[in-house]
C-alpha cells in the first residue's frame, strides 16, 4: 500500500504540473490583453498601456513569463493579480468559506436526493413511478441552471416572499452570532436548491442503472429464493455492491467544489470562486487565473486519490500493489 | 398514490409556468405614490442600499481605468472642479478659478477647512502631489494632464497650474476622469498600486470607507465634517448584483432601493407599473457604425452612403433600445449643446436610391439577391448590443447586403477590432464629452479608438485649432467643421443618442437631477440623497 501512495503522489506531482503548463499557455494564447482590456474603449493611454505592461512583465514571451511563475511558486509567491494588485493567494482565499458553503450543500443534498430516489426507482423498475421519476431527472439535468433559479427566486422571493431575493445576507438588519447563521442559511436556500436540482439527476441515473444491474445479479436471486426479505437485501448486499459508481461520481464531484458555481453565484449574487474565476477570465487576470487552476487541480487530484482509497476500503476486490 | 404526485407535480409546472409570464404581483415597494421632493423637506438618516453592477479594481481613483470604481469614488474623494448632470464643468475642492488671457496659467481658489477622513487638513500641497503623480506615474489622466508643465502652491489654499502651450480642454478634462485628489500624506513615497489605502480608502469626500467584503458589498458612512454639510443618509451600502434580472427583483421586493445595474430595457414598463422611477437624462454617448475604410467594397463613398440610407433609424430606437435613447443623426453628441452641429447630417432613410447607388457602384444584385457580404463584429456586453447588430443585418438585407453577425466577448473583440482591424462593419458607442476635444480619439488620425482607418488632415487641423482657440465662438466653429467633414465622408454612420438612467424606489429624493441638487453636484454623489420612510 505503502508504495502504492508514493506512485500516486507522483503521478499527481505530475498531472498537476502538467495542467498548470497547459492552463497556462492556453489563457496566454488567447486573443485579448488585460492592460487593453483594462484600459477601455473610451479614452484609452497609449502611455499608461506600455508602463503597465513592463511593470507586470507581459511584454515577454509566455514562455520566459511561465518560467518566472514557476520560480516564484517554489518560493510559495502565489504572485499579485495584475487587475488589482492584491496577493492571490488571500484573495482566493477570502472566497473558500462562502464557496464552499454553497457548493458542499448543495452537493451533498444532491447526493442524497439522487441516490435515495435513483434506488426507490430502480426498485419499482419500468412502473408508471419510475417513469415520472426519470422524467423530472432528464428535466431538470437539460435544464439551465440560471433559469432554474430566476425561476425559484421569482416563485419563492418575489412573489410569494418567503424568501431572501439575492446574495449572502441581509443588509438592512445585519445579524450577530445565531442570528448570523440563520441569515445565511436562509440565504443559502434557493441558489443550492437550485443547484441540487441540476446535480441530482446524474446521481439519480448512476444509481439507479447500478442497482438494476445489481437486481439483476445471480446472487440476489438465489437470497430471494432463500425468503431472505426485500429490504434486508437491499441494505445489506445491493447497496453496498451498487453504491460504488455513486461514490466515485461523488468523489470526482468532490473535487470540483472549489470551482464555485459561476451561474448561480451571478444570479444570486453570491459571492464565490465561480464569478471570480469568470471575471479573471473575461479581464484576463493571468496571475490569477493560474492560481484558482493551480488550487483547482491540486484539489481534484487530491480528491480522486481519496476516492480511490475508499473504493478499495468498500470494494476488497480492489487491491493496489 | 402515483395520482397524487402527479397532481402535486402539475401544480408545481403550473406555478413555474405562471411565475415566468405576466408581470408581477408585488406591492410598490414604498406603498403609496408620493410625488417628487417638492413639498416634503428632507429626512435625516436611513441606510441607502444600491444593487450595484460589480466589485471596483481598487480605491486608488487614479491609477487604472475602473469603471465600477469610479461611481463609488464619488462619494469617497472630491475633483479639484468636477461636472454636474448637465456636463458643465462645477467648482468642488476648487471654490472657483482664473485662466490668464494666454490661456497658459490656471489659478485655482481652494475651499477652507476641508478635512481628509482621517482628521489631517487637506492643502493645496495634496492637489500638487495628485497632478504630478498622475503624470510620473502614466495614470488614467495622463494624456489629458501632460501639457502640463508645472504646479505651484504659493500658499495652503492656491493652486498654479502652468501649461506647456494652451489647451481649451484643460478645464472639462481635470473635471472629467481619474483627478481625483488624493492624500499626499498617505501615498508619498509609496507605490501607488500597492498602497493598503486602496483597499481602506482616505478621501475629502461626503462619505467615509467602512468596509469592502469583496464579491458582496462596499459600506460607506456618513462624513459629518464634510466641507459642503454632513449628508443626510447614515450610511451607504453598494450591493455587488451583477445580473440584470436579480437587480429588477431586488428593486421590486424592497432589498435595495436603487440600480446602478442596468435593468433589461424590456422591463422598464413592468417596474414604473409597479411604481418603481425610472428617470431619464441625455447622455453625450452615441451609438455608430463604423466602417473599416482599409477594405474594399468600403472604400467607396456610394457604398458607404448606401449603408447609412439603409439604416431604419425608428426600428432601431424601438426594436434595439426599446423606446429608451433617440435618433442619431448629427456626428457629435447633442449633449454638448454649443459645439453640436444640427445642419451636419447622415444621408436620410431611402432604401431605393441604396440600392441605385450600390448598382452604380457596380455591386449588383446575384443570383440569390445578394450584393455583397460583410463581416459585422461585436460585443456581448448585454442584450442591447445583440439587438443593435439584428436591425442592422435586417436592414442591410433588405438592400442586398448579406451580414454576417459575430458576437464576441469584449476581449476578443478588442482585440479583432482594435488590433488587428479585422473587420467590415463594427458597432461602437462611448462617453463623447465633457469637451469636444474627444473627438480626438474618434477621429483623428492617431485617435486612440479610431478603428476606421480614417486619415483626413482638415479634421486633424480643425481638431488643433479647436483646442488652442480660447474663444468659445472659434471652438465652435472649429468642431461644427469637423462635424461638417465627416458628413460629407462618412467614416461612421451615427445610429441612435444614448440616455443615462436612473431607477430607483419612490422613496428616494436629492439624486443629481432632482430640482434640490441640480447643478450642485455630479452624477452619482449621494451627499443631497435622502430616504422618505
Amino acid at each position: 500500500m505503502g508504495r502504492f501512495v508514493l506512485r500516486r503522489l507522483g503521478t499527481m506531482l505530475l498531472t498537476i504540473f502538467v495542467v498548470l503548463f497547459i492552463n497556462f499557455a492556453l489563457i496566454h494564447l488567447a486573443p485579448g490583453d488585460p492592460i487593453r482590456i483594462l484600459s477601455g474603449l473610451d479614452n484609452p493611454s497609449e502611455e499608461m498601456i506600455q508602463n503597465l505592461r513592463e511593470r507586470y512583465g507581459l511584454d515577454k514571451p509566455w514562455t520566459i513569463q511561465f518560467l518566472t511563475y514557476l520560480k516564484q511558486l517554489a518560493h510559495g509567491d502565489l504572485g499579485r493579480s495584475i487587475i488589482n494588485d492584491q496577493p492571490v493567494g488571500p484573495q482566493i482565499f477570502e472566497k473558500l468559506t462562502a464557496t464552499l458553503v454553497l457548493t458542499l450543500t448543495a452537493t451533498i443534498a444532491a447526493f442524497v436526493l439522487g441516490t435515495v430516489l435513483g434506488t426507490f426507482s430502480a426498485f419499482h423498475y419500468r412502473s408508471k413511478l419510475d417513469a415520472i421519476l426519470s422524467f423530472f431527472a432528464y428535466l431538470f439535468y437539460s435544464m439551465p441552471s440560471f433559469w432554474l433559479g430566476l425561476m425559484l427566486m421569482l416563485v419563492f422571493a418575489s412573489w410569494l416572499k418567503i424568501l431572501p431575493t439575492s446574495g449572502m445576507v441581509s443588509l438592512r438588519e445585519q445579524q450577530q452570532g445565531l442570528g448570523y447563521v440563520l441569515d445565511v442559511v436562509r440565504h443559502l436556500i434557493l441558489p443550492s436548491t437550485t443547484l441540487a436540482l441540476v446535480y441530482a439527476p446524474v446521481y439519480y441515473r448512476i444509481t439507479r442503472a447500478s442497482v438494476i444491474q445489481t437486481l439483476d445479479e445471480d446472487f440476489v436471486t438465489t437470497f430471494l429464493a432463500t425468503g431472505l426479505s426485500k429490504s434486508q437485501i437491499l441494505r445489506k448486499y445491493v447497496l453496498r455492491n451498487a453504491i460504488l459508481p455513486t461514490v466515485t461520481m461523488l468523489g470526482l464531484h468532490l473535487g470540483y467544489v472549489v470551482t464555485g458555481a459561476a451561474l448561480v453565484e451571478i444570479v444570486f449574487a453570491w459571492p464565490g470562486m465561480g464569478r471570480m474565476m469568470l471575471d479573471a477570465v473575461f479581464r484576463r487576470d493571468y496571475p490569477l487565473l493560474t492560481g484558482i487552476y493551480l488550487m483547482i487541480s491540486v484539489s481534484v487530484a487530491i480528491a480522486i486519490f481519496i476516492t480511490d482509497i475508499i473504493y478499495s476500503v468498500l470494494d476488497p476486490r480492489i487491491r493496489y500493489s | 398514490m402515483t395520482k397524487r404526485i402527479v397532481a402535486v407535480i402539475l401544480l408545481l409546472a403550473l406555478i413555474f409556468s405562471v411565475a415566468g409570464c405576466g408581470g408581477n404581483k408585488s406591492t410598490s415597494p414604498a406603498g403609496e405614490k408620493t410625488g417628487q421632493s417638492e413639498t416634503s423637506s428632507p429626512q435625516k438618516g436611513g441606510t441607502f442600499i444600491l444593487a450595484y453592477p460589480g466589485d471596483p479594481i481598487s480605491f486608488n481613483p487614479d491609477a487604472k481605468i475602473d469603471d465600477f470604481g469610479y461611481s463609488i469614488e464619488q462619494s469617497l474623494y472630491n475633483k479639484l472642479v468636477t461636472l454636474d448632470a448637465d456636463y458643465k464643468v462645477i467648482p468642488d475642492l476648487a471654490k472657483s478659478w482664473k485662466v490668464s488671457d494666454d490661456g497658459l496659467t490656471y489659478t485655482f481658489e481652494l475651499n477652507r477647512g476641508v478635512k481628509w477622513h482621517d482628521g489631517k487638513p487637506f492643502t493645496s500641497a495634496d492637489v500638487k502631489w495628485t497632478l504630478e503623480a498622475i503624470i510620473a506615474n502614466k495614470g488614467v489622466a495622463y494624456t489629458n494632464l501632460k501639457v502640463i508643465d508645472k504646479v505651484e502652491t504659493p500658499d495652503d489654499f492656491t493652486v498654479v497650474v502652468k501649461l506647456k502651450e494652451p489647451s481649451s480642454p484643460f478645464i472639462s478634462f481635470l473635471a472629467w476622469y481619474g483627478t481625483f485628489i488624493m492624500p499626499k500624506h498617505i501615498y508619498e513615497g509609496t507605490d501607488w498600486l500597492t498602497n493598503p489605502a486602496n483597499e481602506k480608502p482616505i478621501g475629502t469626500g461626503p462619505f467615509k470607507f467602512v468596509e469592502w467584503k469583496k464579491g458582496d458589498h462596499v459600506t460607506l458612512e456618513a462624513n459629518k465634517d464634510y466641507f459642503r454639510g454632513s449628508p443626510y443618509l447614515d450610511k451607504i451600502i453598494y450591493r455587488m448584483i451583477p445580473d440584470s434580472n436579480t437587480a429588477v427583483q431586488a428593486l421590486l421586493n424592497g432589498e435595495v432601493d436603487m440600480s446602478i445595474t442596468r435593468p433589461p430595457l424590456s422591463q422598464l414598463e413592468s417596474l414604473k407599473k409597479a411604481g418603481v422611477k425610472v428617470d431619464t437624462f441625455p447622455a453625450p454617448s452615441r451609438y455608430y457604425l463604423m466602417f473599416n475604410l482599409r477594405r474594399d467594397p468600403l472604400k467607396k463613398l456610394e457604398v458607404r452612403q448606401a449603408i447609412a440610407m439603409a439604416i431604419n433609424r425608428k426600428e432601431f430606437v424601438e426594436k434595439a433600445l426599446h423606446g429608451l435613447g433617440s435618433e442619431g443623426w448629427g456626428f457629435y453628441t447633442p449633449a454638448i449643446d454649443w459645439a453640436f452641429d444640427k445642419t451636419a447630417k447622415a444621408p436620410p432613410f431611402d432604401t431605393k436610391k441604396a440600392e441605385e447607388l450600390l448598382d452604380q457602384a457596380g455591386y449588383k444584385k446575384g443570383a440569390d439577391g445578394i450584393r455583397l457580404k460583410l463581416t459585422l463584429p461585436y460585443f456581448t456586453a448585454g442584450q442591447d448590443w445583440t439587438d443593435m447588430a439584428q436591425v442592422i443585418k435586417a436592414n442591410l438585407a433588405a438592400i442586398g447586403i448579406d451580414v454576417q453577425l459575430q458576437g464576441l466577448e469584449i476581449a476578443a473583440w478588442s482585440q479583432k477590432v482594435g488590433q488587428n482591424h479585422d473587420f467590415d462593419l463594427a458597432l461602437l458607442n462611448g462617453f463623447q464629452g465633457p469637451d469636444p476635444d474627444n473627438m480626438r480619439n474618434r477621429f483623428g488620425k492617431d485617435g486612440s479608438i479610431q478603428f476606421m482607418g480614417y486619415n483626413n488632415p482638415e479634421v486633424d487641423k480643425a481638431l488643433d485649432e479647436g483646442a488652442k482657440a480660447t474663444d468659445l465662438q472659434k471652438r465652435a466653429e472649429a468642431y461644427h467643421k469637423i462635424q461638417q467633414i465627416l458628413a460629407r465622408d462618412l467614416p461612421i454612420v451615427p445610429l441612435g443618442e444614448v440616455v443615462s438612467l436612473y431607477v430607483y424606489s419612490n422613496k428616494v429624493h436629492g439624486l443629481s437631477i432632482h430640482p434640490e441638487a441640480k447643478g450642485k453636484i455630479t452624477i452619482y454623489d449621494f451627499s443631497k440623497v435622502w430616504l422618505s420612510k
